[in-house]
C-alpha cells in the first residue's frame, strides 16, 4: 500500500516536471518562430520560363532572329563587370577635391556627355546583400534575392530560376565567359567550355592576375576574325574590388586600377562593331573602407555604362544630357539591366523580372521614342502581372497593396488602349509613366515581403528567448534544494501568465494579431514563473559559479556565445570544441589526481585520458566547410570533392560492431552490472544490430560503386530490408528490454568470507541464525545501468543512419559518454554543471564529426532513403533530423545517467537531480541559440551574413528545439522507467 | 654557513610555498629575470615570426641560460631548506671572503649542477609529454612536428625546469604538483600561468586577420612567456600560499 502510494507520488511529480519541461519547451520554440519569421526572409522561387513564342501582351509574336517579343537592337554583346565600380569613381572631379579615385577612369563620363545618343552613363543602385553572388542572381535574374530562395535545388548554389544566362543558352547564344568564377557555381555549363575562362576570385591580395588574364582573352575574341565564333562575352574584373579590400578606395593603388581599366574600356571601343552593343558596370560599390555587403549609399551606388557604335539611345530632356554628378539622381535600379538587355538582344524577358527598362536605352537618338519606350514597358509590365499572378497563388501578399497595383495596372493598360485607338503619339509619354507606377507598386510589395527585416518581431523573440534562459539558469543553478517539488507552482504561475496575457496580446490593436498574441503568451507565461521564483527568493542562490568546475562549464558556455560573434570562430567552431574537450579531460585527470580513495584517482585519471584521446581520434574525421579552406582537409568521404566513402571507411562500422558492445560492457562489469537483460542487450541485441548496419554500408557502397551491376535492384531491395530490420531491433528488441527488465542485479550466497568486497556490492546476512550471507551484485550502480541500457538503444538507431565514418566517430562519442560517466562519478560531479555541459560540448562536437557543418550544403538529404525508398512523412525528415542531430540526441540521452551512474538505490531526491542536469544541458544549448540570433540579428547587414551567421543561426535554433524534446520526452520520459523499475526491487524514494 | 644549517633540518613538509632564497641578489634578480626573458623573447619575435623552427631553436639557449641562472640564484634546490627559514645569523666582517670562496665552490655543486639536471629532467621528461598534450588539444598531427616540440621545449624550459629544480623527481611530490595541491609560489604560479598562458594563446588563431604572427606556433609561445610572467609575479606576491581548491 505503501509502496503503491510511493509510487503514484514519484509519477505525479515526475508528471508535473515534463509539462514544467514542456512549458519551457514551447518557450523556446515561440521564440525562435517570432525571430524567425521576422529574420528568416523568404521568396519562393517559381520554375517557370519565359517563352520566346509566348509574349505576355498581344502583339506580334516576334522570332529569335528578328527579337522575341520586341525587335532586337544589337546582335551580340560585350558585358564588362568591374567589380565594385562605385559611381562616383566615374564622373570627373575638379582636382582640388579630388581622392586617388577620382578622374582615373573618365572614358564612360567622357562619351556620355560626348556622345549622348551611342552612350549613356547612370548610377546603378544595387539592392543588399551587397555580395557578388547576391549581385550576380539580382542582375540575371530581375529579383532580389533573399536568404532563403526556397527552390527545387536548395542545397546549392546554381540558380535555378528563369534568367538571362539560361535565356541567352536557350536561344542557342554561344557565351564567353572570362574572370571571377563565381558565374561557374551560379550557371554551372552554360558558357563555352572553348573560349571561357575562369578564375579564382578568393585571393584579394592579387590585384592583377584576374583582370590581366581577362583582358589577354577579351581582345582577341572582338577581333573581327573571331567576331562569329561567339555571340555575348562576359568579362568580370576584379581588380578594382581587391584594390579597395585591400588599400580602401582612397589609395594610389585605386587610382593605378581605374586608369587600367579606363584603358581597357578605351580599347574596347575602338574593337568593337556596329551591331555589338557594350556594357560596363559595377556590381555594387564599396565603403570608405573599401570593402561592401550592408546597404549604405556607397556600398549600393554602383555606375551602369552602355555604348554602341550606332546612334541607338538618347535623352528625354536636354537636361539629362550630362550623366548626373551624384547617384541621388535619375538612377536605375540594378534589376532594370534584366529586362533592358533581354528586350536590347531580343531575348524575352526573364519570368521572375522585376525591373523596368532603362529609359535611355529605348527613347530613341531624337529622344522622344515615347511609343517604343510605352511598348517595351507594357511588354515588362505584362510579364510583371504574369509572375504576379503565379506568386499569388502560391504566396501570400498583402491584399490591399496588391489590389491597388492590379488597379495601377488596369488604369495603365486602358491609357494604352485609348493612345492605340486614337493612334496619339503624343498620349504615350503618359502610358510609359502609368506602366513604371505598376512596376514600381510591384516591386514596393515584393520589397516588404521578402527585403525588409520586422525588426519588432526579431526583438521580441530576443526578449522571450533572453528572459527564458535567465529563468532556465535560476531554475538549474539558483535554486537549493529539490527542485522537483517546485513543477505544480512553477507550471501553474507559468500556465496561468499564458492565459491571461493571451487575452491582453489579442486586445492589443498595433501589431499583427499572431504576433502580439505569440509575444504577450511567452511573456506572460516568462512572468508567472518569474513571479514564482520571486515568491521562493529564500532558496535563491547567487547565480555565479562556486567551484572551478562552474567556472569552466561557464566558461566554456561564455567563450563560445560570444565568439559566435566572428566569422572565424564560427568557421572553426569544431576546433575550438576540441580544444574545450581536451580542457576538461586535463582538468579531470588533474583533479582525480587529488582523489584521495585510491580507486577513484586510478579510474579518473585512466577515463580522463582516455576521454582526451577519444575526442583526439574522433577529430580525425573532417567535413570541411569551403571557408575553412585550404587550412582543412576533409577525410569524411573517399575524397574532398566525393559524397561517398572510401572502401577502407567500410571498415569502420564492423570494427565498431565487434568492439564497442565489449568496451560498454566493460563499464557495465566494472560496476558489477552485466547482469540478466543487460547481457541479451550489450551481449547479442546491440552487436547483431550494429552488424546488420554494418552489412547495409557494405551493400550501400557495393550499390553505389556498381561492383555487381547486374544485381544492382536486389542490392537496392535487400539493404533497404536489412536497414529496416536494424531499426526493427532497436524498436522492437531494445526498447522493450529498455521498459520491461528488471534492474541489473544478481545475487551471491556464500559464508561471509567469500564475499570480495567491491564497491558495487551489497552484502547482507541471510537470516538471523544463519552463517551465511548474500551478497547483491551491481547494487551500488543500479539506476545508473539500468537507464544507460537506453543509451544503447538510441545509439544503434542513430549509427545505422550515419555514413561509415560517422559510425566511427558516433561510437567515440558513445563511448565518450561511458568513460565520462565515471570521470564524474569518480570525481564527485553528479551535481555539478560541468556534467551537462560536457554533453552539450559533446554533442556539438560529434555533430561536425559525423560529416557536418554549419552550412545548408552538409545536410545529409539522402539518408531519409536508408531504411526507405520513397518520401514518406512524417518518417523521411525525421530520419534527416536523426542524421544531422545524431550526436546531439545521444549526448541529450544521456544526461540523466550523469546523476544515475553509481548511484545507491536508496538515494533521495533523484528526480529533481536529474530535473537540474537536464535544464544544464538544455541551458547551455539555449545560450548558444540566443547568442546565435542575436548575432544573427544584429549582423543583419553582415556580408558574411548568408554563408556564415544565419546557417549557424539556424542550427542554434535546430538543435535547441530538438534537444528540447530529446531531453524532455526521451531522457526524463526515460527516467520514470528506470526509476520505476529500480523501485520494484528498492521501494520508492523520492 | 648555510649548509651547515641544511644538513641539521628535516625537509619541511610539502605544503609550503617555495621562497626565494634569503639574499639581496636573489630578492632582486627574480624580479629582474622575468624582465629579462620577456626582453629576449620580444627580441627575437620577429625573427620567431619570420622563420619560427631556426629561431624558437636559437631562443632556446639563451632561455636555458637564463632559466639556469634564475634557479641558481633565487631558489632553493629540491632538498635545501634552510634557505626558506629566515638565516638570522649574523656574520662577522672577517668571515666574509673565506667564506665567499668556500661557497662558490659549493655553489656549483650545489646549485648549477642541480640546475643543469633539472634542465635535462624537463627537456627529457616535459618536452615529449607536452608534445602529446599540444597534439591532443588539436596541434597538427600530421605536419609542423618541430613547430609543435619546439613550442613544447619552450614552455618546458619556462615553466617545468624550476619545478624539477626546486622539487626533485619525487613521486608523490609530483603526484601533488599535478594534482595542484601545493600550494602557490612563484615556481608553481610560473607554471600555472604558462599552461593558462598558453591556452590562451590559441584563441586568436583561427582570426581571419591575415597576420604572419597567426601562425602556428607562434601565439601558443607568446601566451606562455607572458602567462609565465604574471603567473610568476602573481604567485610569488599577490596569491603566495594560496591552494588551489576545486570544489
Amino acid at each position: 500500500m505503501d509502496k503503491k502510494h510511493g509510487e503514484t507520488q514519484f509519477k505525479a511529480a515526475h508528471g508535473l516536471l515534463v509539462a514544467f519541461l514542456t512549458l519551457i519547451v514551447v518557450l523556446h520554440a515561440l521564440g525562435i518562430y517570432l525571430f524567425t519569421s521576422g529574420f528568416l526572409l523568404t521568396r519562393i522561387v517559381l520554375d517557370h520560363r519565359s517563352e520566346c513564342a509566348a509574349p505576355p501582351a498581344d502583339g506580334a509574336a516576334g522570332s529569335p532572329q528578328r527579337g522575341c517579343w520586341h525587335p532586337k537592337t544589337f546582335e551580340k554583346a560585350v558585358v564588362v563587370l568591374i567589380d565594385a565600380l562605385r559611381y562616383d569613381f566615374t564622373v570627373p572631379q575638379p582636382a582640388e577635391q579630388a581622392h586617388h579615385f577620382h578622374n582615373a577612369l573618365t572614358v564612360l563620363h567622357e562619351t556620355a556627355v560626348a556622345q549622348p545618343r551611342q552612350a549613356f552613363l547612370l548610377p546603378f543602385i544595387a539592392d543588399a546583400p551587397t555580395a557578388t553572388l547576391q549581385r550576380l542572381k539580382g542582375l540575371t535574374t530581375g529579383t532580389l534575392p533573399t536568404f532563403v530562395d526556397a527552390g527545387s535545388n536548395f542545397a546549392g548554389t546554381a540558380i535555378d530560376e528563369d534568367n538571362l544566362v539560361s535565356q541567352l543558352r536557350r536561344a542557342r547564344k554561344t557565351i564567353v565567359h572570362l574572370g571571377d568564377d563565381t558565374w561557374h557555381a551560379l550557371f554551372p555549363g552554360h558558357f563555352d567550355a572553348e573560349l571561357t575562362r575562369a578564375y579564382d576570385s578568393f585571393n584579394v591580395w592579387d590585384l592583377h592576375t584576374v583582370d590581366n588574364g581577362v583582358s589577354e582573352h577579351v581582345f582577341p575574341l572582338m577581333h573581327a576574325a573571331n567576331a562569329s565564333k561567339w555571340d555575348v562575352v562576359i568579362a568580370h574584373y576584379l581588380g578594382v574590388d581587391h584594390a579597395g579590400h585591400r588599400y580602401g578606395p582612397d589609395h594610389p593603388a585605386m587610382a593605378a586600377k581605374l586608369r587600367q581599366m579606363d584603358a581597357v574600356i578605351r580599347d574596347m571601343i575602338r574593337q568593337l562593331d556596329d551591331s555589338t552593343l557594350l556594357v560596363v558596370m559595377g556590381d555594387h560599390g564599396m565603403d570608405a573602407k573599401g570593402d561592401h555587403g550592408g546597404e549604405s549609399d556607397d556600398e549600393i551606388q554602383a555606375a551602369l555604362w552602355m555604348y554602341s557604335k550606332q546612334p541607338r539611345f538618347g535623352r528625354s530632356s536636354p537636361a539629362y544630357a550630362a550623366p548626373p554628378q551624384t547617384a541621388k539622381e535619375r538612377s536605375v535600379a540594378q534589376i532594370d539591366l534584366v529586362p533592358t538587355l533581354s528586350l536590347l538582344l531580343g531575348l524575352p524577358i526573364p519570368f521572375n523580372n522585376l525591373g523596368r527598362p532603362i529609359e535611355e536605352a529605348f527613347i530613341g537618338p531624337a529622344g522622344a521614342d515615347y511609343h517604343n519606350l510605352a511598348t517595351v514597358s507594357r511588354l515588362t509590365a505584362a510579364q510583371i502581372y504574369r509572375y504576379q499572378e503565379e506568386m499569388a497563388s502560391v504566396q501570400s501578399m498583402d491584399e490591399v497593396a496588391r489590389a491597388s497595383s492590379l488597379a495601377s495596372f488596369g488604369f495603365a493598360n486602358d491609357a494604352w488602349d485609348a493612345a492605340v485607338k486614337a493612334a496619339d503619339a503624343g498620349r504615350f509619354a503618359h502610358v510609359y509613366e502609368l506602366y513604371t507606377v505598376y512596376q514600381q507598386e510591384t516591386l514596393d510589395i515584393c520589397k516588404a515581403l521578402w527585403a525588409s527585416f520586422d525588426l519588432p518581431r526579431m526583438l521580441n523573440g530576443v526578449t522571450i528567448l533572453t528572459l527564458t534562459l535567465v529563468l532556465l539558469a535560476v531554475y538549474a543553478r539558483g535554486v537549493a534544494g529539490d527542485v522537483s517539488e517546485l513543477s505544480p507552482q512553477l507550471l501553474s504561475r507559468g500556465g496561468f501568465g499564458a492565459l491571461a496575457s493571451s487575452l491582453i496580446g489579442a486586445a492589443l490593436p498595433e501589431v499583427s494579431r499572431q504576433h502580439s498574441i505569440i509575444y504577450a503568451v511567452a511573456m506572460g507565461s516568462n512572468l508567472g514563473i518569474a513571479s514564482s521564483f520571486w515568491s521562493l527568493r529564500r532558496r535563491l542562490l547567487f547565480l555565479l559559479p562556486t567551484t572551478i568546475w562552474g567556472y569552466l562549464s561557464a566558461t566554456f558556455a561564455i567563450l563560445l556565445s560570444v565568439g559566435f560573434a566572428a566569422n572565424s570562430f564560427t568557421i572553426w567552431e569544431d576546433e575550438i570544441l576540441l580544444h574545450f574537450l581536451s580542457t576538461f579531460g586535463l582538468l579531470s585527470t588533474l583533479s582525480s589526481f587529488r582523489q584521495p580513495n585510491m580507486t577513484d584517482r586510478v579510474l579518473g585519471v585512466y577515463h580522463s585520458v582516455l576521454f582526451v584521446l577519444l575526442s583526439r581520434l574522433a577529430s580525425l574525421s573532417r567535413l570541411c566547410r569551403e571557408e575553412q579552406m585550404p587550412y582543412c582537409q576533409s577525410t569524411y568521404y573517399a575524397s574532398a570533392t566525393s559524397s561517398t566513402s572510401a572502401t577502407w571507411q567500410l571498415v569502420l562500422p564492423l570494427i565498431v560492431a565487434l568492439l564497442l558492445p565489449t568496451f560498454i560492457r566493460g563499464y557495465y562489469d566494472g560496476t558489477l552490472s552485466y547482469q540478466n537483460s543487460a547481457i541479451m542487450w550489450l551481449g547479442f541485441g546491440l552487436r547483431f544490430g550494429l552488424l546488420l548496419s554494418a552489412v547495409y554500408w557494405t551493400l550501400d557502397a557495393a550499390d553505389d560503386g556498381e561492383w555487381y551491376p547486374s544485381y544492382g535492384g536486389m542490392l537496392k531491395t535487400l539493404k533497404t530490408v536489412i536497414a529496416q530490420v536494424t531499426l526493427a531491433i532497436a524498436i522492437g528488441v531494445g526498447a522493450p528490454t529498455f521498459i520491461w527488465a528488471k534492474p541489473f542485479l544478481n545475487i551471491e550466497e556464500g559464508p561471509p568470507h567469500t564475499h570480495k568486497p567491491h564497491p558495487s556490492k551489497q552484502i547482507v546476512p541471510k537470516g538471523p541464525n544463519s552463517g551465511a550471507s548474500i551478497a547483491v551484485l551491481g547494487y551500488g550502480n543500479v539506476h545508473g545501468s539500468r537507464y544507460a541500457i537506453l543509451i544503447t538503444i538510441w545509439y544503434l538507431a542513430l549509427a545505422l543512419v550515419q555514413k561509415p565514418m560517422g559510425a566511427g566517430a558516433l561510437a567515440l562519442c558513445a563511448w565518450q559518454i561511458f568513460s565520462l560517466l565515471e570521470i564524474v562519478a569518480t570525481n564527485q560531479l553528479a551535481s555539478s554543471a560541468i556534467g551537462p555541459v560536457i554533453l552539450s560540448l559533446m554533442g556539438s562536437f560529434h555533430f561536425f564529426k559525423t560529416g557536418h557543418q554549419a552550412t545548408l550544403s552538409s545536410i545529409q538529404w539522402e539518408s531519409a532513403f536508408i531504411p526507405l525508398h520513397t518520401i514518406r512523412y512524417p518518417w523521411s525528415p525525421l530520419l534527416v533530423v536523426m542524421n544531422t542531430f545524431g550526436a546531439q540526441i545521444l549526448c541529450a540521452v544521456a544526461v540523466p545517467a550523469l546523476v544515475l551512474w553509481k548511484q545507491q538505490p536508496r538515494k533521495k531526491g533523484l528526480l529533481g537531480d536529474v530535473a537540474r542536469a537536464v535544464a544544464t544541458h538544455i541551458l547551455f544549448y539555449a545560450s548558444v541559440s540566443l547568442a546565435t540570433t542575436m548575432w544573427a540579428g544584429h549582423l543583419r547587414r553582415h556580408l558574411m551574413l548568408y554563408r556564415i551567421f544565419s546557417p549557424r543561426f539556424m542550427m542554434g535554433a535546430m538543435v535547441l528545439l530538438v534537444v528540447d524534446l530529446v531531453s524532455v520526452f526521451v531522457a526524463v520520459v526515460g527516467m520514470r522507467v528506470s526509476s520505476l523499475s529500480v523501485a520494484e526491487v528498492f521501494g520508492v524514494t523520492m | 654557513m648555510t649548509t651547515v644549517i641544511t644538513s641539521s633540518t628535516k625537509p619541511p613538509p610539502p605544503s609550503h610555498p617555495i621562497d626565494v632564497l634569503n639574499n639581496d641578489t636573489a630578492r632582486l634578480y627574480t624580479h629582474i629575470h622575468p624582465v629579462l626573458v620577456l626582453s629576449l623573447y620580444a627580441f627575437q619575435f620577429k625573427a620567431i615570426v619570420a622563420d619560427p623552427i631556426p629561431a624558437l631553436t636559437r631562443t632556446l639557449i639563451p632561455l636555458s641560460i637564463l632559466q639556469i641562472a634564475y634557479v641558481a640564484i633565487c631558489l632553493p634546490p629540491t632538498g635545501d631548506t634552510a634557505t626558506a627559514v629566515p638565516t638570522t645569523e649574523k656574520r662577522k666582517p672577517g668571515d666574509k671572503k673565506k667564506a665567499e670562496k668556500g661557497k662558490l665552490e659549493r655553489e656549483v655543486g650545489a646549485k648549477i649542477i642541480p640546475a643543469f639536471l633539472s634542465l635535462i629532467i624537463a627537456s627529457a621528461a616535459a618536452i615529449p609529454l607536452l608534445t602529446t598534450i599540444l597534439i591532443l588539444f588539436g596541434a597538427p598531427l600530421t605536419t609542423h612536428h618541430a613547430h609543435t616540440m619546439l613550442a613544447a621545449a619552450h614552455i618546458a624550459f619556462l615553466a617545468t625546469l624550476p619545478l624539477v629544480y626546486v622539487h626533485g623527481v619525487d613521486g608523490a611530490t609530483w603526484r601533488e604538483i599535478v594534482a595542484l595541491l601545493k600550494p602557490v609560489d612563484e615556481v608553481y604560479g610560473g607554471m600555472i600561468g604558462t599552461v593558462v598562458g598558453a591556452w590562451l594563446g590559441a584563441i586568436p588563431i583561427p582570426l581571419d586577420w591575415d597576420r604572419a604572427w597567426q601562425k602556428w606556433p607562434v601565439t601558443i609561445v607568446t601566451g606562455a612567456y607572458a602567462g609565465w610572467a604574471v603567473g610568476k609575479l602573481l604567485g610569488g606576491t599577490l596569491l603566495k600560499g594560496r591552494k588551489i581548491v576545486f570544489e
